[in-house]
């Protein structure tokens, strides 16, 4: 019951006036009884509005045909009625032998709400909302109010402004009162107001603002059709400004995508020379690992690969002990791939190290086969993995936009190629996984048991594919063919990077993101960018065939 | 041993399917299924086919048609164009079927177009479409331009909605209707610049592309979700989206994650029903808008009847593979239902099976109360139906906020509305 504070008197008359729209039958009444309370109302009006709203107060048909708006209470009773409770007086409704009714929800009819109603609905809500704890719902109660540009809402308004401690909210209001001021106010109020919009680089107030240029212009107002216009430039070069570096942001996270979707590949492809066709199916591995602990944090899972039907428990937990379920995804996921590319390394691969050409076709059966599996197991339809809450939603600075989702996998990018550095560089596996590559024969005869540096490095590398598909999980789909859309971008910049150098990894896969990225800016169309940068990358590698970075590595020398 | 035994089993099954169709040739009817059971359209298919099966069954425990029971002939499109002309041969020269239901996507239908023309057959299309078509061997029970893109238009203006970005999946069917509805917006008084999305243009000026467009399960939505914020920055916004099947989830989850909601600035899809739901996470989707020609959630006697009826059906279903559980209904799949219903009911006005009888039956005006509320046929091969706008709800349901009673099916609306 968040706000609801207002004096008994004050309720008493908010319901009034509701339970009168409620069982009006004129639109055009009920419109003008909610409107009444936009400035009255409050939070209180509010909270019974929204029921109405959601179709959560329903006309009860008494005896007598009168009709009596009520709300039903949460619990259901054994025969699955819901004891009614008035509206105008909040009181539980009474039969003529005044005990109380209770009514069967799927029977009732909902109190309807047109387009104007909900609309009036909404103005009470957005009036309530300023003064509301959350700031982002402040401010979007602020925009929306700001919008309307009527200038009854401009008291309250100022009234805010002088209430609100937060420097965001307070700007916005800022953009309010002059988005307002600019329609309505007297001729100097109207340039200021301009001057003000230029100024704060408010992106809202574009529209109204070209419609001023077009409007003083036609009627010779020279003063306010300059000030409008200077305004709008002013506001194009910040429009400019945080495409730029939104576009380096955007660029940045893609480029991180495809360097996390990558590095599993430049371990196994890159340091092993293994062309592994089954890669894009090991992120499906971790993809959906990491579905499979979300169901068991939450409703529990029933799957039935090959006609055999098994049914994990559930722990049904909710809120933050629900998005934990990601945190403990993360190493099960990396577990769940790295055993299936060890069991692919023992069962195919270690049989083909010598023959490239027999192992890109074997893996390519091989992600065919898992594929299938994927079908058998989790169903063909893709599946639902949440998002956690802290990673849906963003930080703004400045109009400029970063998504919470993106800065993680920025994050987790930097993280991993931190991981795989220590791993390859700080460990005795490290050590031993490098020499194998270096020189195999050599290594056998100082002693290293090179097969079983084979399978953990394979083993390694497909883990790391299964934290990406983990991550992918965030992003899009999870579904048997996942792999696939992700499996040539993978090559592509391991290729572009210089095989078997993670740091040339690490650098084509940020250009590519970020050179995708500004063209898309520029040319305004999501294809035309990939496929100049694939043109692009055909052109690179006639230049340099082996890519960004040339390892000299006596194991790709033959 | 296990195999053999299974492999023994379904040989003996189908020897006995063959033996049953035989034995009762005489007292049947041929009706063709020429759906996608594979490929990347079948999830969506299965349904149509799972929904047909379950009406075949409803007609032949009342008496079939004309005292004839309905004998299903299914064959597998397999997301294949060309296979399903092939398919379509097969059923019109080999099975020799009374009429085919069958096709989801625009390019199935253009791909056995010719073969029904040629042979003379009888197809139902159940699947909103972009409309500028109209064969004498197809009849179209799916939802024209104008009875699901324009009521949408219609009921976000009456919203107070100024400014549209337009999107869609780049093939025949989102850049037909978007034409179509640049033309409907510019005649309903909306300027150029407050449609949004792009526009290409030819060399003398005309626009000949409007929307912004993105290929099969694309994934990366970032920057067309920083320009939609853009464009709705002044409120009074709402994107109307053709994004095709699984794209939606990348660009639903980039538009949670930029801070827009269905209050801020509402997303009307033409392509989410109830069943692409079961692979979306609708929790992400409440609060956006749908439109179409039934909702699952109709409270109607009919639509409670046919619910219950299918659930029934599904229970006891021995279709290998089938799926029972979770299984919703949607509006495709309920215009495969009235489709057969329709056909039904002209097959009995006209007392024969013969394609021509049939079908000037259909055009004379068939009527059918439907889950959806009352159909009836018109003489250019559409169908008159009520049209519903709903509103996402967190189980995948829509709750219904605007009904358009009886709304006629008009294929040919490109150029018909004239600028303001």
């Amino acid at each position: 019951m968040r706000g609801a504070t207002a004096p008994d008197a004050a309720q008493a008359s908010i319901r009034a006036t509701i339970d009168q729209a409620l069982t009006s039958t004129d639109s055009a009444e009920q419109t003008k009884l909610i409107r009444s309370l936009s400035v009255t109302g409050g939070p209180y009006a509010a909270q019974i509005l929204a029921l109405w709203r959601e179709g959560n107060i329903f006309l009860y048909k008494a005896p007598d045909g009168k009709k009596i708006p009520v709300t039903l209470v949460e619990t259901k009773d054994a025969q699955g009625l819901q004891a009614a409770i008035k509206v105008i007086d909040g009181t539980p409704l009474t039969g003529p032998d005044g005990k109380p009714i209770s009514l069967k929800f799927s029977l009732l009819e909902s109190a309807e709400t047109d387009a104007s109603l909900r609309k009036a609905i909404k103005d009470v809500n957005d009036m309530a909302a300023l003064a509301d704890p959350d700031v982002k719902l402040r401010i979007r109660a602020v925009q929306s109010v700001a919008n309307e540009q009527n200038p009854a809402k401009l008291p309250a308004l100022e009234a805010r402004l002088t209430l609100e401690q937060d420097p965001l909210v307070k700007r916005t209001i800022h953009e309010s009162i002059a988005l307002i001021t600019l329609k309505t106010g007297e001729m100097k109020q109207r340039i200021a107001a301009c001057v003000e919009l230029g100024n704060l680089g408010s992106i809202p107030s574009q529209d109204a603002l070209k419609a001023t240029v077009t409007s003083a212009t036609k009627e010779g107002q020279a003063d306010l059709a300059k000030a409008a216009d200077t305004a709008l430039s002013q506001i194009a070069s910040h429009v400019t400004f945080v495409n730029t570096i939104g576009t380096m942001f955007r660029g940045l996270s893609l480029g991180s995508i495809l360097l996390v979707v990558a590095i599993g590949l430049a371990i196994t492809f890159g340091l092993m020379g293994v062309i592994n066709m089954a890669h894009g199916e090991l992120l499906v591995v971790g993809a959906y690992t990491t579905y499979v602990v979300q169901c068991i944090f939450g409703p529990g899972l029933a799957i039935s690969p090959f006609g055999f039907s098994f049914s994990i428990p559930g722990f049904h937990a909710t809120g933050a002990a629900y998005d934990a379920y990601f945190i403990l995804a993360l190493p099960f996921s990396f577990i769940m791939a790295a055993l299936v590319g060890v069991a692919l390394e023992r069962c195919v691969i270690r049989f083909l190290y010598s023959r490239p050409l027999e192992s890109l076709l074997a893996t390519w059966g091989v992600s065919l086969l898992l594929q299938q599996l994927f079908r058998l197991t989790f169903g063909s339809n893709n599946v639902q993995v949440d998002s956690p809450s802290w990673l849906s939603g963003n930080w703004t600075v400045n109009d400029i936009l970063f998504g919470w989702n993106r800065v993680f996998v920025i994050v987790f990018a930097v993280l991993i190629i931190v991981l795989t550095w220590l791993v390859l560089n700080k460990t005795p596996l490290g050590l031993l996984i490098r020499a194998v590559m270096q020189k195999r024969d050599m290594a056998a005869c100082m002693g290293v048991r090179t097969e079983r540096v084979n399978m953990l490095t394979f083993g390694f590398g497909s883990g790391l594919a299964g934290l990406a598909g983990a991550f992918l999980s965030q992003v899009g789909n999870v579904g048997p063919s996942l792999g696939q859309s992700y499996i040539v971008d993978s090559f592509m910049t391991v290729v572009v990077g210089g095989v078997g150098n993670i740091i040339g990894t690490v650098i084509s896969a940020l250009g590519i993101g970020i050179v995708d990225q500004s063209l898309q800016q520029i040319l305004g169309n999501p294809v035309l960018g990939k496929i100049l940068v694939l043109g692009a990358i055909i052109l690179f590698l006639q230049w340099k065939p082996q890519g960004l970075f040339v390892t000299k590595s006596r194991s790709l020398e033959s | 041993m296990k195999l053999r035994s299974l492999v023994k089993t379904s040989l003996f099954a189908a020897a006995g399917l063959l033996a049953t169709t035989s034995l009762h040739a005489a007292d049947t009817v041929k009706v063709g299924v020429l759906h996608s059971l594979s490929g990347t359209m079948a999830i969506s298919e299965t349904s149509l086919r799972d929904i047909l099966l379950f009406t075949f069954d409803e007609i032949n425990a009342k008496g079939g048609v004309l005292g004839k029971m309905i004998e299903p002939v299914v064959v597998d499109g397999a997301s294949n164009w060309p296979l399903f002309a092939e398919k379509a041969k097969q059923l019109l020269e080999q099975d020799k079927t009374a009429v085919t239901f069958g096709c989801w996507t625009s390019v199935s239908r253009k791909s056995v177009l010719p073969v029904f023309e040629e042979k003379k057959g009888l197809l139902f299309y159940p699947v909103q479409y972009e409309g500028e078509e109209l064969s004498p061997n197809i009849f179209y029970t799916a939802e024209a331009v104008g009875q699901q893109a324009t009521p949408a238009i219609d009921y976000l203006l009456a919203q107070g909605v100024k400014k549209f970005y337009l999107l869609g999946t780049d093939y025949v069917y989102p850049q037909t209707t978007n034409l179509v509805l640049l033309e409907y917006l510019l005649s309903k008084g909306v300027p150029l610049e407050n449609i949004g999305g792009g526009f290409k243009k030819d060399e003398t000026g005309k626009i000949i592309a409007a929307g912004k467009y993105t290929p099969f399960s694309h994934t990366d939505y970032q920057q067309i979700i920083a320009e939609i914020k853009q464009f709705s920055a002044g409120g009074n916004a709402a994107v109307v989206s053709t994004l095709n099947g699984d794209t939606n989830v990348p660009f639903f989850k980039e538009y949670a994650a930029a801070g827009l909601t269905a209050e801020s600035c509402p997303v009307v899809s033409f392509s989410i029903s109830e069943d692409e739901f079961r692979g979306l996470p609708a929790k992400q989707l409440v609060g956006q808008l749908g439109c179409w020609t039934y909702f699952q959630s109709i409270k109607s006697p009919a639509n409670e009847k046919f619910l219950a009826n299918f659930q029934a059906w599904l229970a006891k279903s021995t279709v290998p593979g089938i799926v029972k559980e979770g299984r919703v209904t949607c509006s495709p799949m309920v215009l495969s239902y009235d489709g057969v219903y329709l056909w039904k009911a002209a097959v009995e006005k006209a007392g024969s099976f013969d394609v021509d009888k049939v079908t000037a039956a259909l055009e004379s005006g068939i009527s059918f109360d439907g889950p959806g509320g009352t159909v009836t046929t018109q003489k250019n091969h559409h169908v008159t139906k009520n049209v519903f706008i709903g509103e996402t709800k967190a189980d995948g349901q829509f709750k219904i906020l605007k009904t358009f009673d009886n709304v006629y099916g008009e294929p040919f609306l490109k150029g018909t509305f004239k600028a303001k």
